[in-house]
């Protein structure tokens, strides 16, 4: 196991441009030791329902196995990717 | 007035007055059903078949992390299933999406009215035929078609479904679904149902003000997402020509 249960993972936001065929065009990379894993986008169009909240548009690897929430913040993001790799490597 | 599922069996075959007249015998059994209420859940002993007279229904599964799969959309005229009767255990749930006038249909008075109304039970065959045409072409939408064209696609079937019972005025019907409900039938997020349908409305193809689904351009709607009415088998819908039955033109001598 490359993840043991005890080291938290390194999970970095770097911050993108999007292109998603809306208005939603803000965007973070998210990078989980050193890997690309997952895009976010900030939902801006006027029709979502949660807008202002990030949506993961892209996940990759073990993200794809596991239905992702909406989040309020960045910081939520983060928090769940974080615990699904904490969880992966038990 | 026609009742809704008079109406819809009358797109599939001919009925006489003595059909028309046992079809209206189904229905003093009136139920009320707010929105959003189960009618039968998964692991029910079915007993009665449920038709919808007015309202939205659907049939769905649950999964065990919460993620809920619509399979079925029913609207007036339609049977939830006309065979449920003889499964021994509900194998998936059907709830209300709309406030629904429902009938319980018991299972003698079907079997009676299949006895003596052969034209009555070809309808009804018709219906089932139809049903799994329908099942077959949302498998087509979920495994092949991209985002907008599934829901596009899924506007376009209502449109004619709904007309075919008397529910459609200038091309407007009810749709009382949520992105949610779209989202749990067409296998996509809530956020690219909410994406498609700026999308469409941005193409002048629909509005959607007050749960009541406009096609402004019909053609054009059908042209985005490929539409093929032929799986409906409905008489004298729009796109369709004459119901082809090769068999009895053959036995005619046409």
């Amino acid at each position: 196991m490359a993840d043991r249960g005890n080291v938290e993972s390194l999970v970095v936001l770097q911050s993108i441009a999007v292109d998603t065929g809306s208005p939603d065009r803000v965007g973070m990379l998210v990078i989980a030791n050193g890997l690309l894993v997952a895009v976010l986008v900030r939902l801006d169009a006027p029709e979502h329902e949660r807008r202002g909240s990030w949506y993961m548009e892209v996940r990759l690897g073990r993200l794809a196995k596991v239905r992702p929430p909406v989040f309020e913040t960045l910081e939520d993001a983060t928090r769940w990717v974080r615990k699904r790799f904490r969880e992966n490597a038990s | 007035m026609r009742d809704a599922l008079t109406r819809k069996l009358e797109s599939f075959e001919e009925l006489s007055d003595a059909d028309r007249a046992a079809l209206r015998a189904l229905v003093p059994r009136l139920r009320q059903v707010p929105a959003r209420t189960d009618l039968i859940q998964e692991g029910d002993v079915p007993s009665h078949v449920h038709l919808i007279l007015d309202g939205y229904a659907c049939r769905y599964k649950v999964l065990p992390d919460g993620q809920r799969q619509i399979m079925a959309f029913f609207v007036p005229g339609d049977f939830c299933d006309l065979n449920v009767f003889i499964l021994d255990q509900m194998d998936h749930s059907i709830g209300t999406i709309s406030p629904c006038k429902t009938v319980e249909i018991p299972r003698h008075a079907i079997e009676e009215i299949t006895a003596h109304h052969p034209q009555v039970t070809r309808a009804l065959m018709w219906c089932a035929l139809v049903d799994e045409a329908v099942l077959r072409e949302w498998l087509v939408n979920i495994g092949s078609r991209q985002a907008d064209q599934r829901i596009a696609h899924l506007f376009c079937e209502l449109l004619l479904r709904l007309e075919a019972v008397g529910r459609v005025t200038d091309n407007s019907y009810a749709f009382p679904f949520t992105q949610t409900d779209v989202a749990d039938t067409m296998g996509l997020s809530d956020v690219q149902v909410s994406r498609t349908l700026r999308e469409l409305r941005g193409l002048n193809l629909i509005t959607l003000k007050h749960r009541i689904l406009t096609i402004l351009d019909v053609e054009r709607l059908r042209a985005y997402c490929g539409f093929n009415p032929n799986y409906l088998h409905l008489r004298n819908a729009r796109w369709s020509g004459r119901r082809q039955v090769p068999w009895l033109s053959s036995v005619r001598g046409e």
